[in-house]
C-alpha cells in the first residue's frame, strides 16, 4: 500500500500512529492484505453473501414505548452539563 | 437545469426505530434515552414494526416498488451526534424503489424511500458541544428523488405535493425536516447539505440556482462540491468535505435480519391530487380550488366527497372555505349538510354556529324582518352621516357599512346587503 | 456423570467459605492474571465468572481495553441475569484479549498466564475464563468465542471449553467483536456442567434480534471425520497424539472417516475479513466522551478529540480497525467482504455434507502449548494461521467443544469435535462418554470442599 493511501487510511479510521508504531503497523497491513489475497483464487460459484451463519426469522418489536429503568446510570458514564451530555468543539 | 432531493422526514410512531424509548420531544434534555440510542457496548437494536409499517405506506402512495424482505446496512461516518459512529440505514436493500410523484407537467421519478435512524441533537459552544439524545433514534424515512426537478416552480411544487401525499399517511413534514438539495446547472453536481425547514429548502435553491447561473453565464462550470446553507445570509457556501462513498465503508448491520414486509398493513392509498381531479371533473369544481381545500385538511376531503353534487357548488365550497377559519374538528357530514343549507340560505358561518353544530345542539339562527332590517340602517346612515358621502366616493365601502351594521344590530350580513342599496338610493333621493 | 455444580449445591459449605476462596484467588490472580475484578461481596451461590466483555451492571466491563476504562454497563447482559436467576453468584470479571482480539492472551495489559506453569501461555481470547476453570473446583465460567477464543484457551488451561450454535445463545449485553460471529459460550471442568450452563442460559432473547428459539438435538454419531487439509498445518508430535486419540477412539466403536476439502484453507482469510470488517464499524463507537476513557479537552476539534481518544487502543486493536476499514472501502469490497460472505456460504454448505452424518475432529490447537516468550516473535499472520483447526467452525457458525484428551510434558492437549448447526446436546454426549474413561488432570483446586 501506498504511503499517501494508508494515511488516507488511518484518516478515515481516525487513528493517529506514532513513529514505531506507524512503520511495524503499516509492514503487518501490507503482509496481512497479501495474505487475505490467497482467497483471490478460490471461486465461489453460485453462492449468495452468507450475512449470519444460520437462518435467522426477523421478528419486530411493537411500538410501545417503555422508559428505560437507569437513565441516570447511563449518565454517569459521561460528562454532563445542564443536563446535557459534553461533546468535542464541532 | 437538474434538481434533486433527500428528504428525511420523521414518522409518528410513540417508540424510537431500535429501542422502546418515546418519540415525544421534550425540552428536558437526555430523558428519553437508553443504551441502544446511546450507543452503550452491549446493547443492540430490535426494530419498530410500526416504523417500517408507516414507511411502507410512503412507498406505497408514492408508486414505488416494495421490497417482501428489507435488511440494514451500517453507514459509518464520525460526529459527535452519531452515537454508534454509523447510521444503521438502507440503499439497495431500501423499502421502497422506482416511485414517482405526479406535479403538474411531469412525474418526478423516486429513487428509492430508505428507513434511518436520526442522530441526537447537537448545541454548538465556543469551546465544547453540547449534545441531547432525546431524538437519537427516532425513526425517519429519507425520500431520495431523481434530479427531475427542472425549474423553482417545479421544486415548489414537488414539495408541497409531497407533503400533502405525506400528510394523508399522517405523516406530518415537520418545521424541522432536514433536507439535502442537488442542484445542477453545469456537468457536475452540487450538493447543498441539511437545509432545514422546507422555507429554506426554498431559499437555498433558489440562491444556488441564481449562484450557478451566474457562473454558467459566464461560460464556466460550478464545481462538484458540497455546500452548507446560511440561514441568516439565505446565501450558500462550501462546506466541511463529507465523507465519500468510498470511506463510509457500508456493511450489511449483523446486529438484525432479514424482516419480512408483506404482513404490514396499509390502508388504501390517497393521493390528494387525484382526488381533486376526480372531485373536479365528477362535479365540476375548479380543480385548484378543490385542491387547495383538501391538500392538509382530510375532512375537508371526506364533506366534499359526500356532498358534491347535492348543493349548490358555491356553497359547498364557500362553507369549506369558512369552515377553514374555525375549529371545525368532529364536524360530521350530517353537521356540515346543515351549514351548507345555512349558507345558501345566507347565514353566515360563525364560530358559535360551528360549536353549536358540532356539540348537536339546534342551531337557530333569528332572521329580522324586512322592516328591522330597514330600520337599522336607515339608523346607522342617519347618525353617521360621513359613511355615505364615503359610499359615494368608493362603492367599495359598502362592505365595511353592512359588516357595522350586522354586528351592531345582530343582522345577517347576507340581508343586509340584500337591503343596504335601496335604502341608500331612497335615501339619497330624499 | 461428574457434575460439580450439582456436587457443590448438594453440599453444605463453611462459614468463611467465600471470603477464603475469594482470598486464595487474588492471591493467586497475581501470578496468573485471570480476574479483571473479582467481587469480594460474593457470598452466595454457585461462583460463575463473567469474560470482561460482558456487561455487567454496576461492573467496570472494559473488555480488557484501555478505551474502556471506566465504563460501568447499567444494564446485565443476558446471560448474566439468567444465571443470576439460577442462583448462581457474581464472582468477577475474567481478563481476555482486547475485545477478543488474540489467539494467546498476550493482548492485555496484564499478560494471562498458564496455571499449568506461568511461562506458557493459557490462549485466548477467554484467557481468564479458561484460567479460572483450571484453578478452581466449583465453578461456572461464561466465555465467548469469535473465532476459537473458547477452543483455545480451553485447550492450553486443560479445561472443557464449549462453543454454541450462533444464535442460541443471546449477545445482548456483549461488548461486540464480530456480531455475526460472536458466540457466547462456557468453560468447566466436565461436559454436564457444560450441559446446565448452556441449557439455563439459551434461548430466544427480545434483547437480541439475531437471537433464536431453536430445538436442540442430541444424535448419537457413530462417524467421526478428519479434514485432511486441516492435518496439514498440524505438529508432528500433536498428530501423532491425536492419530494414538483415533486409535481409542476406534477401539470405542467409532468409524474413523477421512475426507478432502481443500476449500477449507479460505477459512482463515474469509474470517478474519468478516470479523475485522464488522470490528472496525463496532470499534468506531469509542471517541472518549460517552463512556469509558475520557478525552479531557472538549476545545479540541471533534476529529482531533476522536484521534486522542483512540490512542487508546493497544496495537492489534489498531491493526484490525486500519484492515477492516480497509475491505470494506467501497474500491475493495467485493473483492474482500463480498467475497469472505460468499465463502462462508460455500464453505458452510460443504461443511454440512460432511457434517451430516458425523461429527468433525481435530486437535483444537495445530501446536503444543507455547512458551509467551517465543509468542512475542510472531507475526501477526503467524498468529492468525493458529486458528487453522479453530476458523472453521466458528466462521460457519457450528457448536464445537474442546476438551483435554492427553499430557504432553505436564501440559494438556485439547482435541475438538464439530457438530452440524442446533447439534449442540451430540457434543455433550459424546464429551460425557469420554470423560468415563479419561480423568482431566488440574494443578489447581482453590474452592475444595
Amino acid at each position: 500500500m501506498e504511503k499517501k493511501e494508508f494515511d488516507a487510511l488511518l484518516e478515515n479510521c481516525r487513528l493517529s500512529l506514532d513513529e514505531s508504531e506507524y512503520e511495524r503497523i503499516k509492514a503487518d497491513v501490507d503482509e496481512i492484505i497479501k495474505y487475505f489475497d490467497q482467497i483471490d483464487s478460490i471461486g465461489t460459484g453460485d453462492y449468495k453473501e452468507a450475512f449470519h451463519p444460520v437462518e435467522i426469522p426477523g421478528e419486530y418489536r411493537n411500538d410501545d414505548p417503555k422508559k428505560f429503568e437507569d437513565v441516570k446510570g447511563i449518565l454517569e458514564n459521561t460528562k454532563t452539563h445542564r443536563l446535557f451530555v459534553l461533546g468535542p468543539k464541532i | 437545469m437538474k434538481i434533486g432531493l433527500e428528504m428525511h422526514v420523521a414518522l409518528p410512531t410513540k417508540s424510537k426505530l431500535f429501542c422502546s424509548c418515546s418519540t415525544e420531544q421534550v425540552e428536558e434534555p437526555n430523558v428519553n434515552i437508553c443504551p441502544i440510542c446511546m450507543g452503550f457496548p452491549g446493547s443492540r437494536p430490535v426494530l419498530n414494526a410500526e416504523a417500517v409499517r408507516i414507511a411502507k405506506a410512503i412507498a406505497t402512495v408514492l408508486k414505488c416498488e416494495v421490497k417482501d424482505k428489507i435488511s440494514f446496512i451500517r453507514k459509518i461516518y464520525f460526529y459527535p451526534d452519531l452515537p454508534k459512529s454509523f447510521q444503521i440505514t438502507q440503499l439497495s436493500e431500501a423499502i421502497g424503489s422506482k416511485g414517482s410523484l405526479a406535479i403538474t407537467d411531469k412525474d418526478v421519478g423516486i429513487r428509492r424511500i430508505q428507513i434511518e435512524e436520526d442522530p441526537a441533537k447537537i448545541v454548538r459552544q465556543d469551546n465544547y458541544s453540547l449534545i441531547d439524545f432525546n431524538r437519537s433514534g427516532v425513526p425517519l424515512v429519507e425520500i431520495v428523488t431523481e434530479p427531475d426537478i427542472a425549474s423553482e416552480d417545479e421544486l415548489k411544487e414537488a414539495v408541497s405535493t409531497l407533503r400533502s401525499v405525506l400528510y394523508y399517511i399522517g405523516v406530518d413534514v415537520e418545521q424541522e425536516v432536514k433536507t439535502d438539495l442537488n442542484i445542477s446547472l453545469g456537468d457536475e453536481r452540487v450538493e447543498i447539505k441539511n437545509v432545514t425547514g422546507v422555507r429554506n429548502l426554498i431559499y437555498a435553491a433558489e440562491y444556488e440556482i441564481k449562484r450557478q447561473g451566474e457562473i454558467v453565464q459566464k461560460g464556466k462550470q460550478p464545481e462538484k462540491e458540497t455546500r452548507s446553507f446560511d440561514e441568516q445570509t439565505r446565501t450558500t457556501k462550501s462546506s466541511r468535505k463529507k465523507e465519500s462513498e468510498e470511506e463510509y465503508g457500508f456493511i450489511y448491520e449483523p446486529d438484525l435480519t432479514d424482516y419480512e414486509t408483506s404482513g404490514l398493513k396499509v390502508g388504501e392509498p390517497i393521493i390528494p391530487h387525484e382526488e381533486a381531479a376526480r372531485i373536479s371533473s365528477e362535479f365540476g369544481f375548479s380543480y385548484k380550488t378543490v385542491l387547495e381545500l383538501i391538500s392538509f385538511d382530510r375532512n375537508s376531503l371526506s364533506l366534499l366527497s359526500k356532498s358534491a353534487g347535492k348543493f349548490d357548488q358555491k356553497a359547498v365550497i364557500s362553507t369549506l372555505e369558512d369552515l377553514k377559519k374555525f375549529d371545525s374538528t368532529g364536524i360530521g357530514q350530517e353537521g356540515f349538510e346543515k351549514l351548507v343549507r345555512m349558507s345558501a340560505d345566507g347565514v353566515t358561518i360563525t364560530q358559535s354556529i360551528v360549536s353549536g353544530i358540532k356539540s348537536g345542539r339546534e342551531v337557530t339562527v333569528k332572521r329580522a324582518t324586512q322592516d328591522e332590517i330597514d330600520a337599522a340602517i336607515t339608523e346607522l346612515l342617519t347618525k353617521d352621516r360621513t359613511l355615505l358621502e364615503k359610499y359615494k366616493e368608493n362603492k367599495n365601502v359598502v362592505n365595511f357599512i353592512v359588516g357595522q351594521i350586522s354586528r351592531k344590530y345582530g343582522l345577517q350580513p347576507k340581508d343586509v346587503l340584500d337591503r343596504i342599496k335601496f335604502i341608500i338610493q331612497r335615501m339619497s333621493d330624499n | 456423570m461428574k457434575s460439580y455444580i450439582k456436587e457443590f449445591e448438594s453440599m453444605d459449605k463453611p462459614s468463611g467459605y467465600y471470603t477464603e476462596l475469594v482470598g486464595n484467588l487474588e492471591s493467586l490472580n497475581t501470578e496468573l492474571n485471570a480476574f479483571n475484578v473479582i467481587n469480594k461481596e460474593l457470598k452466595d451461590g454457585l461462583p460463575f465468572s463473567v469474560k470482561d466483555n460482558l456487561c455487567v451492571k454496576g461492573v467496570e466491563s472494559r473488555a480488557s481495553s484501555k478505551i474502556l476504562k471506566g465504563y460501568i454497563p447499567p444494564f446485565d447482559a443476558t446471560v448474566v441475569s439468567r444465571f443470576k436467576e439460577k442462583g448462581f453468584g457474581f464472582l468477577g470479571k475474567t481478563n481476555m484479549d482486547e475485545f477478543g482480539f488474540g489467539t494467546f492472551g498476550t493482548n492485555s495489559e496484564k499478560m494471562a498466564r498458564n496455571p499449568f506453569d506461568p511461562a506458557y501461555t493459557a490462549g485466548g481470547s477467554s484467557s481468564g475464563a479458561a484460567i479460572a476453570t483450571s484453578i478452581m473446583k466449583y465453578h461456572a465460567a461464561i466465555a465467548e468465542s469469535t473465532g476459537g477464543s473458547i477452543s483455545a484457551p480451553a485447550a492450553f488451561c486443560g479445561v472443557v471449553g464449549f462453543t454454541p450454535t450462533y444464535g442460541v445463545i443471546s449477545r445482548h449485553g456483549l461488548i461486540d467483536y464480530s456480531n455475526s460471529l460472536d458466540k457466547i459460550g462456557f468453560m468447566s471442568r466436565s461436559s454436564a456442567d457444560t450441559r446446565i450452563m448452556f441449557d439455563a442460559a439459551r434461548g430466544r432473547d427480545p434483547k437480541d434480534s439475531t437471537s433464536l428459539d431453536a430445538e436442540i438435538k442430541n444424535t448419537k454419531y457413530t462417524k467421526l471425520t478428519v479434514i485432511n487439509q486441516l492435518m496439514d498445518g498440524v505438529d508432528k508430535d500433536v498428530s501423532d497424539r491425536f492419530e494414538k486419540l483415533l486409535g481409542k477412539l476406534e477401539q470405542q466403536g467409532f468409524a474413523i472417516n477421512r475426507v478432502d476439502l481443500p476449500e477449507i484453507s479460505a477459512a482463515i482469510p474469509a474470517y478474519y475479513i468478516i470479523s475485522m470488517a464488522e470490528a472496525s464499524t463496532n470499534l468506531a463507537r469509542y471517541t472518549g466522551f460517552k463512556y469509558g476513557a475520557k478525552v479531557e479537552d472538549f476545545s479540541l476539534s471533534y476529529n482531533d478529540f476522536f484521534k486522542q481518544a483512540r490512542t487508546n487502543f493497544g496495537t492489534e486493536a489498531k491493526r484490525r480497525v486500519i484492515l477492516g476499514t480497509f475491505v470494506r472501502s467501497a474500491s475493495v469490497r467485493s473483492k474482500y467482504y463480498n467475497k469472505a460472505l460468499k465463502l462462508r456460504a460455500m464453505l458452510i454448505d460443504r461443511m454440512k455434507r460432511v457434517l451430516a452424518d458425523s461429527m468433525l475432529i481435530s486437535p483444537t490447537m495445530p501446536v503444543k502449548t507455547p512458551r509467551l516468550d517465543l509468542i512475542e516473535k510472531l507475526t501477526p499472520v503467524q498468529v492468525y494461521s493458529m486458528d487453522v483447526l479453530t476458523a472453521s467452525p466458528n466462521l460457519c457458525g457450528f457448536p464445537h467443544i474442546s476438551f483435554p484428551y492427553d499430557y504432553a510434558d505436564g501440559m494438556p492437549l485439547g482435541v475438538q469435535i464439530v457438530a452440524d448447526h442446533f447439534q449442540d446436546h451430540s457434543l455433550m454426549s459424546f464429551t460425557d462418554k469420554w470423560e468415563e474413561s479419561f480423568e482431566y488432570k488440574f494443578k489447581h483446586n482453590l474452592g475444595e470442599l
